[in-house]
């Protein structure tokens, strides 16, 4: 699983980010094909319901734990240098329908989970004795990627949608380490914020 | 094949170096041949092939291993669990044995992706610790596959949501809180998992007073939802309570956590719940008009006392009009009191409040308590003395139970409780201890005073006695023994003595025992076995068992008490019987006795002649009439003489002789030698016999005798005068010699047989044989002519012995015939008798009689 969190998820985010950073990946469309390795089960959503529940539950101490670990001047400048100014941050229409939720919830994931796999990849380089950080950033990113297989599966059981755009947020890669920490605690802020609407619309 | 000229039939298979049977060989051509095994008993041995050549030789031509086993079975009972924060770890089940390298991988997947291998380790076939984090919401599919050389073979899939196969870290208990409001709540406040922020918890709360082993449980339904605290109530106050706490998934799938770290609170002081249990006792005193009353009471338990107890309040009244009050911190009090009736009240106090009144009516001294408790009873049960009584038909406020340890070392310090009046069968609270005697008291307290108290004895535990009896004997007897023993101290009973086994065996005898009731002390031993040894021992029993007692050890007596003495009594009386008639005997005939060993010697100094009356009437000797005029004819013996016996017969001359003196001597007026003119002239009745004996006397050695028969001077003497001459004349000739004594031939030629010489004989001589018949015997033999007269003379000779017992020594009749005279025919009779015989011996009157003091077959006299 760490495996998958620091090489396979960075790499697809990357190949996402070069293919089609900004651009929603497209819906699948409905006669495409659709399988899943077994039958999703059929408590789905209330599980889709207690992982953004299990999410926000931790978003918050998740933001404080990072610029806390951070330091000066992230925990005396949150609102300037932890805002939730995230730009092509994924939208979410609350009121839509299940399935709009859904692959709007998707793609939000996708990008978060993209963004969390860039953060902690920054994070064991700019701050290798945070494990604390480290654990709860590497435990998030796995509740994301099953929140993220389960909104799939039930996009592709109820809703035949095998397949969805999404977009990622920009590469850190080349940035210097203010800037890394920025977007880390830019990207934690918004998706406090975020997290909470999504537990709320579920 | 060719190369060896060997064909398919000269091939045999061998397995383990052992050859296979040909019924397994099948030839397939020329050249080759294949064998089959239906069962491999080795899982690995060596199969080769082998030709014989020619000559044969064996060769072995190939050989392989081989190797058996099964392939896996399908893994069962596959499960999960996922403890939080750590790993998600299956186990299953294995099946049978495949004797071959088996990999056992669980493999796990989402609907959308799959999970990297885990691979169970070697030393851990069973079970598998997946690598990555669990992800809770998500289902994961999971199964095992089981593989081999010789298969694969996956176990049934399991879908579930780690969440449902969670077991939570137990929360942490942060605090217990009491409240001073309610002393009988405690608040107890824990932190749980992070995952109550999203899931729905419950809880198992427990709780306990310190001291208990048991948990009490708060109501699951009152923790069946997420919470961080609970209130549990209706606890005791100034109690400490420990708590434990565990949690789970609300739904109920999953794990129960481990139970928490236990945490302690006590809850807030409450004022005393109950009064204490009050008694009092009174101790002597040597005030006249008061007493000495000490006032006791318990402290109250915890339960009871609700906080720290500072002090009690005591007040006694007298005649509800004084009041006196004591504060006291000790559980006693003692007071001086009057005889007087008094009432005593007890509070005890701690910070909260005061108890209810215990009150106490102490009786006046003349009290007299009545209407005690009815069929006590004391049994141990469950480690327990139990005490239980049946209550008096008066309403009894409550009973106060007492009880000490008995014991002969040390004095009866009683512990005692109190018990509502309502209860009628308790336990003892104290610290009793087993094996120990206890006197328990029950007295019911009434509203005027106690009542009559009721004792009964119990243990606790017990136990065989610690000593047995030391058994001894009373009194032993030739066929029994009684035993005694005394009771055994209490303090080595440790149990009610229900009975003593008595053990007795000889040495070489079984054992026999005897029960014997406990009241007893003694016991008879019976049937015993006289003058053998008993070895005796006794043991004590209770309910618990015996013990024995030092052996000891008796030897019953050859003899019964008072046999010997039964059998030496009748002895002794009946020596001492046959002696006193020996002496009485002896004494009847101590004259013949003291003439064998101790004759008398007349003492010459002393001798008189003795005057006799001139109306002394004469005395005939012829008239056949006058023999025996009153059959007075005594101690007479007869002695036949042979007439053509020539024989001297010296032995019986001096026979004669000496009753010729013993005669002279009876008849106490034979004469010595100076009175011999005298004594024929005075005593005219004396037979010729007598004569013929004074003949032969004067030859004896008699030197001296004197009679005085007649008056002197023609004066009449009133009774018979014997005086015994005083002479020191030497003997006669004739008395000295003895040889001159002449036998006379009867002359009386009628009797146409040879004359017998006849003389009489000293009966005395006879009588160590048979001093009487014996004379009658040979009297017989005197004449057949005067047999009829023998004959009755024998008759009255014997009536004589029966009537005059004493009468067989002449001497004493000779000393009565003075007095009575009418013994004097009876001499006469004698003397006629004599003639009557035909005595022929030759009287020579003038001639002094004499006699010898002793016979001569006692020989070695000397006359003095």
């Amino acid at each position: 699983m760490k495996v998958l969190a620091a090489g396979v998820v960075p790499l697809l985010l990357v190949l996402h980010w070069k293919q089609g950073a900004g651009n929603p990946l497209p819906i699948t469309p409905v006669n495409a094909t659709c399988a899943t390795r077994h039958p999703c089960p059929s408590n789905l959503m209330n599980q889709i319901r207690n992982q953004l529940g299990q999410l926000n539950s931790s978003a918050n101490s998740l933001f404080i734990l990072y610029y806390t670990a951070q330091g000066e001047p992230f925990p005396n400048n949150l609102d300037k240098l932890c805002g939730p100014n995230v730009t092509d941050f994924p939208p979410f229409h609350a009121n839509g329908t299940e399935k709009a939720r859904l692959v709007e919830l998707y793609r939000i994931i996708a990008y978060l989970g993209a963004s969390l796999g860039n953060i902690t990849r920054d994070q064991k380089v700019l701050n290798p004795y945070a494990h604390g950080l480290h654990s709860r950033l590497s435990a998030t990113a796995d509740v994301l990627r099953g929140l993220l297989s389960n909104v799939l599966c039930r996009l592709c059981s109820k809703h035949h949608v095998g397949h969805v755009d999404v977009t990622y947020g920009p590469d850190t890669s080349g940035k210097d380490v203010f800037q890394k920490k920025k977007l880390g605690c830019q990207l934690l802020g918004k998706y406090k914020q975020v997290i909470a609407v999504l537990a709320q619309a579920f | 094949m060719d190369d060896y000229h060997v064909t398919a039939d000269d091939i045999f298979w061998k397995i383990s170096r052992a050859t296979v049977s040909r019924d397994q060989y099948t030839v397939i051509n020329r050249t080759s041949s294949s064998v089959t095994f239906l069962n491999i008993p080795l899982i690995n041995v060596l199969l080769t092939c082998n030709i014989r050549m020619f000559g044969q030789i064996n060769r072995s031509v190939y050989g392989i291993r081989i190797i058996s086993g099964l392939p896996p079975e399908k893994p069962e009972n596959l499960s999960c669990i996922v403890n939080e924060e750590k790993k998600m770890m299956c186990q299953w089940d294995l099946g049978r044995e495949t004797h071959l390298e088996t990999n056992y991988t669980l493999k796990s997947e989402w609907a959308t992706e799959k999970f990297e291998d885990c691979k169970a380790k070697r030393d851990t076939p069973t079970s598998c610790t997946v690598n990555y984090p669990p992800v809770y919401f998500v289902n994961i599919e999971v199964w095992v596959e089981a593989e081999n050389a010789l298969g694969k073979v996956a176990s049934d899939h399991i879908n579930f949501d780690p969440i449902d196969k969670v077991k939570f870290n137990p929360p942490h208990i942060l605090s217990v809180n009491n409240s001073k409001e309610l002393s009988s709540i405690l608040k107890l406040t824990w932190s749980d998992s992070r995952f109550r922020s999203f899931i729905t918890l419950k809880y198992d709360i427990q709780y306990r007073t310190k001291d208990a082993s048991t948990w009490n449980q708060v109501p699951p339904e009152d923790t069946s939802s997420t919470r961080s605290s609970f209130t549990v109530q209706d606890l005791k106050p100034f109690t400490e309570y420990v708590f434990r706490i565990r949690c789970m998934k609300e739904d109920g799938k999953g794990f129960w956590s481990d139970w928490s770290e236990e945490a302690s609170g006590i809850t807030y002081e409450d004022r005393p719940s109950k009064a204490p249990s009050f008694w009092y006792k009174i101790e002597p005193s040597h005030a006249h008009g008061t007493r000495s009353v000490q006032l006791k009471w318990k402290t109250l338990p915890p339960f009871e006392a609700n906080g720290k107890i500072l002090d009690y309040e005591v007040t006694l009244t007298r005649w509800k009009s004084r009041l006196q009050n004591y504060t006291v911190q000790d559980t006693k009090l003692t007071v001086n009191l009057t005889n007087d009736r008094y009432v005593a009240t007890l509070t005890a106090r701690n910070t909260v409040g005061r108890s209810d009144a215990s009150v106490l009516t102490i009786p006046a001294w003349d009290f007299q308590a009545t209407h005690p408790v009815t069929d006590l009873k004391a049994f141990p049960k469950d480690n327990v003395l139990w005490v239980e009584w049946t209550a008096p038909s008066e309403p009894v406020n409550r009973y106060i139970l007492e009880w000490c340890v008995l014991s002969d070392k040390s004095p009866c310090i009683p512990d005692w409780q109190q018990e509502d009046g309502t209860v009628h069968r308790t336990y003892l609270r104290g610290n009793l201890v087993e094996s120990k005697c206890y006197l328990i008291t029950v007295t019911p307290v009434y509203a005027d005073g106690p009542g009559s108290p009721e004792h009964i004895k119990a243990y606790l535990k017990q136990a065989a006695p610690s000593k047995g009896p030391t058994v001894r004997t009373k009194k032993v007897g030739k066929n029994e023994a009684v035993l005694e023993w005394d009771q055994l101290p209490v303090d080595v009973q440790n149990g009610f003595i229900r009975n003593y086994t008595i053990f007795y065996r000889t040495v070489i005898g079984n054992e026999t025992a005897v029960n014997v009731d406990s009241s007893h002390t003694e016991y008879t031993l019976s049937s015993l076995t006289s003058d053998t040894l008993y070895m005796v021992r006794m043991a004590a029993y209770t309910d618990e068992g015996g013990k024995d007692g030092p052996e000891f050890t008796f030897t019953t007596p050859k003899f019964a008490q008072g046999e010997i003495e039964a059998i030496v009594v009748p002895v002794c009386l009946a020596f001492l019987l046959t002696t006193l008639l020996g002496v009485l005997f002896c004494f009847n005939k101590r004259d013949l006795i003291k003439k064998h060993i101790w004759p008398n010697v007349p003492d010459p100094s002393k001798s008189h002649i003795a005057q006799w009356s001139p109306h002394t009437p004469p005395r005939h000797f012829n008239s056949k009439d006058q023999m025996y005029p009153d059959g007075n004819f005594t101690d007479v013996s007869v002695v036949e003489i042979e007439a053509n016996d020539k024989k001297p017969f010296p032995e019986d001359l001096k026979s004669l002789d000496l009753f010729k003196k013993e005669k002279v001597n009876t008849e106490g007026h034979s004469s010595g030698i100076g009175g011999s003119s005298c004594m024929s002239s005075s005593r005219p009745s004396i037979s010729s016999s007598d004569e013929n004996e004074s003949a032969q006397n004067t030859s004896s050695t008699v030197q001296y005798s004197t009679v005085v028969h007649s008056g002197y001077r023609h004066q009449v003497p009133s009774v018979q005068v014997f005086s015994r001459s005083e002479s020191t004349q030497p003997l006669l000739d004739s008395e000295e010699r003895p040889e001159d004594l002449q036998l006379v031939d009867n002359v009386d030629g009628s009797d146409g047989i040879l004359p017998r010489q006849r003389y009489f004989k000293q009966n005395c001589s006879q009588h160590e044989t048979s001093p009487d018949i014996s004379h009658f015997e040979r009297s017989q033999q005197v004449s057949s002519v005067n047999e009829e007269d023998f004959v009755r003379l024998k008759q009255q000779q014997i009536s004589d012995h029966i009537s005059q017992p004493y009468g067989s020594g002449k001497m004493k009749m000779f000393q009565e015939v003075p007095a009575v005279d009418a013994f004097g025919p009876g001499i006469e009779g004698q003397v006629e008798r004599f003639e009557t015989v035909g005595m022929e011996a030759v009287v020579d009157e003038g001639m002094p009689k004499s006699y010898l003091p002793q016979t001569v077959r006692r020989g070695g006299y000397m006359p003095q």
